[in-house]
């Protein structure tokens, strides 16, 4: 059962795996150019594979993201955009990652151009990525391609914004803190960075590369620990329920 | 390593040793996040960069440069830019699939179209999107990225 599992979680490797296995007992000629080949290219991942999630990591752990976001709101203009734009590029994790993020902005009165711009930042703007886009692709096209991309989010956001309206969103009421009885966790948002086991190894637990709430009664002692992970997690997809 | 790798570690590496200075817990646990996002997506990483030597190897450079070359150029952005859309890849890994790609002769125009569908449209992630946003505002801000993966794409063909 656990090999299959594994298999599961991994099925291109597999499958890779298995199409050179194949390809050795067939053409050993072709299958040992490939390996040739993609040698060039596992060099050059290795040589910058770790600064880009290093850097990634530290910039989403040093961005004062609480400062940029309080700068939201309908009336916000131009400096709303602008800090749309950094919000998004200076996160960790895929574009699903910033829906929980974009959600909570939206309840605090956040406009839907500005989601937008978030949601299409967070995707195709991150700095190390760039970095990776310029040393595969060259810096002439990762500089041209940032260009067009940032004036197309830029227009389709305000397109977005005349067609959607608010009220076709929907959003959940607040509910009392005081009413609070235990950890909502949207593992559908995990990135699997295992911050929150790392910090709280007591409530959370990595499972097939997601994070999982152990049961639990929540005491008030327990709050603040739990507030802080709340804020940590890079997607925010854990809550009080 | 070409100097544009050196240069990259070299601010990194700064920008980790004023971060250390300024707060090792702070530190730590970004460093904990990197470890934990490098772990969860190696197993893909290196399935793609060996998946680039098959592709390199048994796909003949005259195939990829007809299919994806100069010549119908419409239609191969618009079914890249529909692979994008579809694929859920770290855009990380595209990078060298695609570098990997131009190398041996694709078009740069599908290319573009490819790594921004790949980004900013999801159809797996779709009906998450719906969930939290509502169905108006998935569909309209997945087709208008779409529309404008493929301007970017033609304009790019333009300018370079």
């Amino acid at each position: 059962m656990k090999i299959v599992g594994i298999i599961k979680n991994n099925k291109l490797i597999t499958i890779v795996s298995l199409t050179y296995i194949l390809l050795f007992l067939a053409i050993p000629d072709k299958a040992y150019s490939s390996v040739k080949n993609s040698m060039y290219y596992i060099i050059e991942m290795l040589e910058i594979m770790p600064v880009i999630f290093i850097l990634t990591s530290i910039i989403d752990a040093w961005v004062p993201k609480e400062v940029i976001m309080s700068g939201f709101g309908e009336k916000a203009g131009v400096k709303g955009s602008l800090f749309s734009f950094l919000l998004g590029s200076f996160s960790a994790g895929p574009i699903y990652a910033a829906f929980p993020v974009c959600k909570m902005l939206l309840k605090k009165g956040a406009s839907i151009t500005n989601v937008v711009i978030i949601l299409s930042a967070w995707a195709v703007i991150k700095i190390p990525m760039l970095a990776n886009e310029a040393k595969f692709l060259g810096a002439q096209f990762m500089a041209i391609r940032w260009i067009l991309t940032v004036i197309s989010i830029l227009l389709m956001s305000y397109l977005v914004a005349i067609y959607v309206t608010k009220e076709s969103i929907p959003i959940e009421e607040e509910e009392d803190l005081n009413l609070k009885n235990g950890i909502d966790l949207k593992v559908q948002y995990c990135i699997g960075c295992g911050l929150c086991e790392k910090l709280l190894p007591q409530h959370f637990q990595m499972i097939d590369k997601k994070a999982k709430c152990k049961e639990f009664i929540l005491k008030n002692e327990q709050i603040d620990k739990l507030k802080s992970i709340i804020n940590k997690c890079p997607v925010k997809a854990i809550d009080f329920k | 390593m070409d100097i544009f790798t050196i240069s990259l570690w070299g601010i990194t590496g700064t920008v980790f040793v004023v971060s250390l200075i300024k707060s090792k817990q702070k530190t730590f646990e970004s460093m904990n996040m990197a470890r934990g996002m490098m772990k969860n997506m190696i197993g893909q990483i290196v399935g793609i960069l060996f998946l680039i030597g098959l592709i390199i190897t048994l796909i003949p450079p005259e195939v990829i440069k007809s299919v994806l070359g100069k010549s119908n150029l419409l239609l191969s952005t618009i079914i890249s830019a529909l692979v994008g859309s579809i694929t859920l890849i770290p855009a990380f890994v595209a990078f060298p699939l695609v570098g990997s790609f131009v190398d041996v002769g694709a078009s740069i125009v599908p290319a573009v179209s490819f790594l921004t569908t790949l980004t900013m449209v999801g159809i797996v992630t779709f009906p998450l999107e719906k969930q939290e946003f509502g169905l108006k505002f998935a569909v309209t801000r997945n087709i208008l990225s779409f529309i404008f993966a493929i301007i970017i794409a033609l304009t790019m063909g333009m300018i370079m």
